[in-house]
This record gives structure tokens, sequence and C-alpha cells, in this order.
């Protein structure tokens, strides 16, 4: 008679065997991406790469403008002090 | 391309705010846990393959209503895959149709493909079992043996303690051995 503890030892080291991860089909994943309309990992990386690039120029743009901005609002402030 | 590549937050807030292209990025780092745990509770690859469309359908319609409350977004699509595969038996038990045992093999990860194509009968009668088994307690098993899961992120799909999640595993190792007993399966005689 086994003892009750290897026994469950065994049963675990057989549902280890049986329940593994499978590795579904190419053809599967793909046709499931279409069927949801996903494009393909790549362009979606390299377009959410477009996208922070876009996003960091646009900021880098405004920044530069408030800069700008700050100091022709500052000049004109001392100006204006030093004629009246 | 590694899956680490992308912030996981930072992606679920733009696909939060209808972005697909983020959306996307989620389905790539997933497709394959949910497809592994649809295919083991349904043993049907056709179903298995619908299922998992509409998992991810779903959770694209209704991802502006995940909110990060300590339940990680896997936890999230875990929980929308149960739920259709739990209408999916319903309906099933109502037409009767699909035969238990119609599992195919498919290729194991890190597996010689050629050990892939002959399942033992043991497993056989295994897997047979584990499909008798209440819904909850194949959940525990697949998401232990196939996702590799710990205790306590098993629980938090299940909306379980670690503790009670540990203690039903017992049980349900108690009564797969007992099962196993009763057909006269041996695991040692190979």
């Amino acid at each position: 008679m086994t003892d009750p503890e290897d026994q469950l030892f065994t049963l675990e080291e057989h549902l280890a065997g049986t329940l593994k991860p499978i590795t579904p089909p190419k053809e599967l994943v793909s046709r499931l991406r279409d069927r949801i309309h996903f494009p393909e990992r790549g362009e979606i990386v390299s377009r959410l790469g477009n996208w922070k690039r876009l996003f960091i120029i646009y900021s880098g743009v405004m920044s530069g403008m408030l800069v700008i901005i700050t100091v022709a609002r500052a000049l004109f402030y001392f100006w204006g002090k030093r004629n009246m | 391309m590694p899956d680490t590549e992308f912030n996981e937050d930072d992606v679920l807030t733009q696909a939060s705010q209808g972005d697909r292209d983020a959306f996307g990025l989620l389905y790539e780092r997933y497709i394959d846990r949910i497809f592994n745990y649809v295919y083991y509770r349904t043993g049907n690859l056709h179903d298995a393959e619908d299922l998992t469309a509409r998992v991810f359908q779903r959770a694209m319609n209704h991802i502006q209503n995940y909110t990060d409350r300590g339940v990680p977004f896997s936890a999230w699509l875990y929980r929308i895959a149960h739920n259709l595969v739990a209408n999916w038996h319903r309906d099933r038990s109502r037409r009767q149709e699909i035969p238990i045992n119609d599992v195919p093999v498919l290729p194991s990860k890190g597996d010689h493909p050629e050990r892939n194509l002959v399942r033992s009968q043991e497993q056989d009668a295994l897997l047979r079992l584990i499909r008798k088994l209440p819904s909850e307690r194949q959940n525990l098993l697949i998401l232990k043996f196939v996702e590799n899961m710990s205790n306590a992120e098993i629980g938090e799909i299940m909306g379980r303690s670690e503790g009670a999640v540990k203690s039903l595993y017992h049980r349900t190792l108690l009564a797969l051995r007992d099962q196993l007993g009763d057909q006269n399966i041996n695991l040692d005689g190979e």
C-alpha cells in the first residue's frame, strides 16, 4: 500500500505532465487577430513609437513657444517701466 | 520582440481611451494564456478559438470599465474567459453534442514535437476525470499547472483567499485520487 502523501505527490506529477501549456497555432493567432481587427504586433509597436515621437516633438515646440512668450512679456514689462 | 518591452499600465491607459493598437499589444501578451485556459476548459479547438476571440472582443468593448483596484488585468481577462466558458458549458449541456474525449493534441511548450503526437491513455483518463470535476476545481488545476500560477495569483482570479485556494487544491487532489481508485486507474504503472 502506497503512502497517501506519496499518492498525492505522484498525482501532482501526472497532472503536471498532462496539463501542460500549449502553443496555439500561429495561423489561429493571426486568424483571431483578423477577427478582432488588430494590426500586426510590429506595426503596432512602430505606430506607438511614432506616436510617442510626435508627442515629444509637439511638447518640445509648445515648451519652446512658452519660453519665448515669457521672455517677450518680461522684456515688454521692463521696457515699459523704463519709458514711464 | 521581448514581451517586457512595453509598460502595461501605460498601454492599459491608452487602451481604455479607445486605442485599438494599444489593446493589440495586450492581445499579443495574453493570447497564449487565455487560449490555453479556454482550450483546457472546452477540450475543443474550434470552440476554444471562438471563445478566445469573444474574450478579447468583450475585453476590448469593456476595457474602459477596468480599473486597477489591486486586481491585475490578467485576472480581469480570466474572469471574462471564465464567464464565457461557463455560458458555453450551459448552452452545451442543453444541446448535448460534443464528445468529452475529443481533445486534439497541440504542441506543448518546450516539448519535443514527436512526443506530442502520443498522449498516453493515462493522460487521457486523467483529462476525462478533470473535466468531470466542478468548474471551480477545473479552473484551479488549469491555472496551477497550465498557467503555473501561485495560490495567491489564483486567489485573485477566483476571488478567494490564498488559504482557501490551498485547501480547495488539496480537496481536489483527494477527489481525483479517489476517482482514479474507483476507476482502477493506476498512475504508478508506467
